[in-house]
């Protein structure tokens, strides 16, 4: 019992040795030490900031003269006395704030002084799962993924591929509205679709969730042409019709919006709309004899599949997606 | 010796345990030095909500409808209690200007048979042999009115920047609450009784009736002035209608087919989603600032 008394205190002083060493105070400076010479990085204005380095930081003295600039300094020029080769000890040189201080101030201030995401000159890969929001008979659920460059911070070019075949699903709605009032609806599926695109970001902002945390966003508007590829479902002939993908021309318009959960990586919601004229299966049946094939009346012929005209059609899909910026670390020009 | 040994490991061990969960509770502390010690996060914050009543007249668009479009006029009232809670209500009614019918519905009445096979389901103005085309429209289930008492939560808010010129505060907010919904739907038939038969011209009237449903949405406010506001709102109101009038279930395997009755069994499950647009008016006219 005594023995194990004595593990017992000797556990206890183990592990209160540490917790001892977290209530230390911090030391003083040691007195008569001269204090160390204010510092500051040497790059200007117009050297770049990395994102990187926390862009919530206070800036360099040599940009912001202040009194918290120098607290800030203090601990740069700690980290030089151990390690001058660290890589914000170089080009590092001594200034005097009171001369920076009397230095013309640019009054200018931006609402938003520091974009959270530079965009210009990355790369945005997107992957993303589409939902069809107005086919009531047929939906054309399924994946796709966008490729953007961006030119400048609020315009890029880019291409989007989106994949249907095997996904195509006939909706009960369909079926129930076939069977109460006698009438066939013509149905189309799609394959796959292409799009050469512009996105223009007009709008980015932030919202603060619950008074605790801030996370940034920006909406964006896109637009574009391509090919999709869609055929009918033979429904009002299915024994002699046999329908191959064609290939359509199509615009697409959209509107997005993009929550970040770093600078490289983001959550994106877009609707966008597929607008093209789709080929229907005709409604009427050819009567004529079944050969030869080609005959222009035959049921057979695949000129006798498709109706007369072509349909407007606006193929409109909720896209849930992430974006992965390329590049994944940047530099702002300016500091915040 | 081996059992008071293990004994006494067994009390390292929990000795050593118990001030690891207090760690977590130290790591968590900071130390918060300089003028932003005590601080808020954000100063002289407008509180466009609290304290605030808030009138929104609105205008509301259905989508993904299949027989028939509806767009509803009507306000929505709020109290804001907090600047991330409101209590209030929606209400809406559609004028039968405001209610039209989608190509479906056009390409049913233009083209559908009316015989037997069809007498059930579609609407004729006569009986075997002579059916003859009554507009379709008729029977189609209408939404008339929505009131829906709710509870706006509104978890984030803060600034957009629009063409980098136009700075406007922006709140996000989820609202939930009960609908009680007005609408119109073929009436029951089939049943016997006082019912009519459904293949009778006459059963295919509409009935007015009430659904009690959830109703949640979420949405953005915009406020370009401290008086008032611009919002966009989705809204889901999602109940079980029949809104074709069609006799579609309630005999066979499961009740999946047409028993020449039409009643409950042959309302299906909507989601009726709307978008709503708003321009608020809130009172007290000034926002409150934070300190």
């Amino acid at each position: 019992m005594i023995q194990a008394c004595r593990w017992l205190l000797l556990a206890a002083a183990l592990v209160l040795l540490p917790q001892a060493a977290y209530t230390q105070k911090k030391k003083p400076p040691r007195g008569g030490e001269a204090a160390p010479p204010v510092t500051a990085p040497a790059g200007g204005a117009g050297a770049p900031v990395s994102a990187d380095a926390d862009a919530d930081q206070p800036a360099p003295a040599g940009q912001t003269p202040g009194a918290p600039a120098a607290d800030a300094n203090a601990g740069v020029v700690d980290i030089c006395q151990i390690t001058p080769d660290a890589p914000q000890c170089v080009n590092v040189k001594e200034v005097n704030l009171g001369e920076e201080a009397k230095k013309p101030v640019r009054a200018e201030i931006y609402a938003v002084e520091q974009q959270y995401v530079m965009k210009a000159g990355r790369f945005e890969i997107q992957p993303y799962w589409e939902f069809t929001l107005n086919d009531q008979f047929v939906s054309h659920n399924g994946p796709g993924l966008a490729l953007n460059y961006y030119i400048t911070q609020v315009l890029a070019i880019g291409v989007n591929g989106n994949f249907y075949e095997g996904l195509n699903e006939d909706s009960d709605f369909n079926f129930q509205n076939r069977r109460s009032a006698r009438i066939a609806v013509p149905l189309n599926q799609y394959q796959a679709a292409g799009d050469l695109n512009f996105t223009y970001v007009p709008m980015y902002g932030k919202f603060a969730g619950f008074g605790d945390f801030i996370f940034n966003y920006d909406a964006y508007i896109d637009g574009g042409g391509g090919v999709i590829r869609t055929r009918p479902e033979a429904i009002i002939d299915p024994n002699n019709r046999k329908f191959d993908w064609n290939n359509l021309i199509n615009f697409d318009v959209g509107i997005g919006l993009r929550v970040f959960f770093s600078r490289w990586l983001a959550a994106g919601l877009e609707v966008r709309d597929m607008i093209f004229f789709d080929k229907l299966e005709s409604l009427t049946v050819a009567t004529g004899p079944t050969t030869p094939a080609t005959a222009a009346n035959s049921p057979l012929n695949p000129n006798t599949w498709y109706d007369n005209n072509t349909h407007f059609t606006n193929n409109v899909q909720l896209q849930v997606g992430i974006s992965v910026f390329l590049p994944t670390s940047f530099d702002y020009r300016l500091p915040k | 010796m081996k059992l008071r040994f293990v004994t006494a490991i067994l009390a390292s061990v929990v000795s050593a345990a118990l001030p690891a969960w207090e760690r977590t509770a130290q790591a968590q502390e900071i130390e918060l030095t300089g003028p932003l010690k005590g601080a808020p996060a954000v100063r002289h914050m407008r509180l466009y909500r609290e304290g605030r009543f808030e009138i929104a007249p609105a205008v509301s668009f259905t989508l993904l409808d299949q027989y028939r479009r509806t767009i509803l006029v009507g306000a929505r009232l709020n109290y804001n209690i907090t600047d991330w809670l409101a209590l209030g209500a929606w209400g809406a009614y559609a004028p039968d200007a405001f209610i039209s019918t989608t190509d479906l519905s056009d390409q049913i009445d233009r083209t559908a048979p009316r015989d037997a096979l069809t007498a059930v389901n579609v609407n004729h103005t006569g009986t075997y042999p002579n059916y003859g085309a009554a507009p379709f429209q008729d029977q189609l289930a209408k939404l008339n009115w929505v009131v829906a008492p709710q509870l706006t939560f509104i978890p984030f808010r803060g600034k957009l920047a629009i063409f980098n010129k136009i700075f406007v505060d922006t709140d996000f907010y989820v609202a939930g609450g009960v609908g009680f919904v007005g609408i119109q739907e073929r009436a029951n038939c089939g049943e016997g009784g006082s019912e009519l038969v459904c293949s009778d011209p006459k059963s295919f009237t509409l009935q007015s009736t009430m659904k009690i449903a959830p109703t949640f949405g979420i949405g953005l406010t915009f406020y370009p002035g401290d008086f008032w506001s611009l919002g966009v709102e989705y809204r889901a109101l999602p109940f079980s209608w029949n809104l074709a009038g069609f006799d579609s279930r309630g005999s066979g395997p499961n009740g999946n087919f047409p028993d020449t009755k039409v009643n409950g069994e042959d309302e299906t499950f909507h989601f009726n989603q709307l978008v709503t647009i708003t321009v608020g008016f809130s009172f007290p006219t000034k926002p409150k600032i934070s300190e």
